[in-house]
């Protein structure tokens, strides 16, 4: 009985979850759907590793003249 | 693990981008690091959305900001780091676009089936299910022009004035102005159709 409670429970939650997961939304129009898809985007972090490997290879730009000149 | 201590001090005094606590990029250069943890999420977004898969998307947006590595000394701010990003990364996926083009012949949809189409751009989008919107989202895209592509996703970008994405697809801001409606028109017509 104590089992079949916990599944219940358990059915109660993952069925929660999806529907959390799965909430139907509505957009004013396509900006504010792009602007939902990007937000939800996240930037794999292997990018920066492989750009970090990447640049070590490639001198350091050089300075700007005009950063010497007028600083920033 | 994603995140990792990485290599060797390029410089004596490296800008970190960290991920969770952990610095997972240090370049030698004058706030490099902090231009791509600014703008990263965009220019993949954008990559990502012209390019169709996440893979080629991972691979340009490396290339991308090696690409504005090499030029970072030469940048003088006449256009926002921003605008200028996003001209490297149009550049280079254009550049990706036309090399598979031509090596598989790709028909253009025709744009004024669905500009006349019964959706109108100022009617709601309703999505019922959002864990498969990018899906959605990729093969209304791809349906539409390159043009329209571009500037649909360059105009969700609220960072962006209207002179700046007018600046970045070569048009005036009103030729965007009126473009935009017939795209964000299109857009809806085949969002409509993935269901």
């Amino acid at each position: 009985m104590k089992q079949q409670t916990k599944l219940a429970q358990k059915q109660e939650t993952v069925a929660a979850q999806k529907t959390q997961s799965n909430t139907a939304k509505e957009f004013a129009n396509s900006d504010e759907l792009l602007r939902f898809d990007a937000a939800q985007t996240t930037v794999p972090p292997e990018i920066a590793r492989r750009l970090q490997k990447s640049a070590a290879n490639i001198p350091a730009p050089p300075r700007p003249w005009w950063k010497n000149l007028f600083g920033g | 693990m994603v995140c990792q201590t990485v290599v060797e001090s390029l410089v004596d005094n490296p800008i970190e981008v960290e991920c969770a606590g952990r610095p997972v990029l240090e370049l030698a250069s004058d706030g490099f690091a902090e231009l791509y943890q600014a703008h990263s999420r965009e220019i993949f977004y954008l990559t990502l959305r012209l390019l169709g898969e996440t893979h080629k998307a991972e691979d340009a947006t490396h290339d991308v900001f090696l690409k504005a590595f090499k030029k970072w000394g030469d940048f003088r701010g006449d256009s926002s780091a921003r605008a200028w990003l996003y001209r490297i990364a149009i550049n280079h996926c254009h550049n990706l676009r036309q090399s598979w083009h031509s090596r598989n012949l790709v028909t253009g949809a025709d744009e004024a089936i669905w500009e006349n189409a019964a959706a109108a751009s100022d009617s709601p989008l309703r999505v019922l299910e959002t864990k498969e919107l990018g899906q959605r989202i990729q093969k209304t895209l791809d349906a539409l022009s390159d043009e329209y592509q571009l500037l649909l996703l360059l105009v969700a970008d609220e960072e962006l004035s209207y002179d700046e994405i007018a600046a970045l697809v070569g048009q005036s801001a009103d030729a965007v102005r009126g473009k935009l409606h017939r795209a964000r028109k299109a857009f809806a017509a085949h969002f409509e159709k993935t269901v």
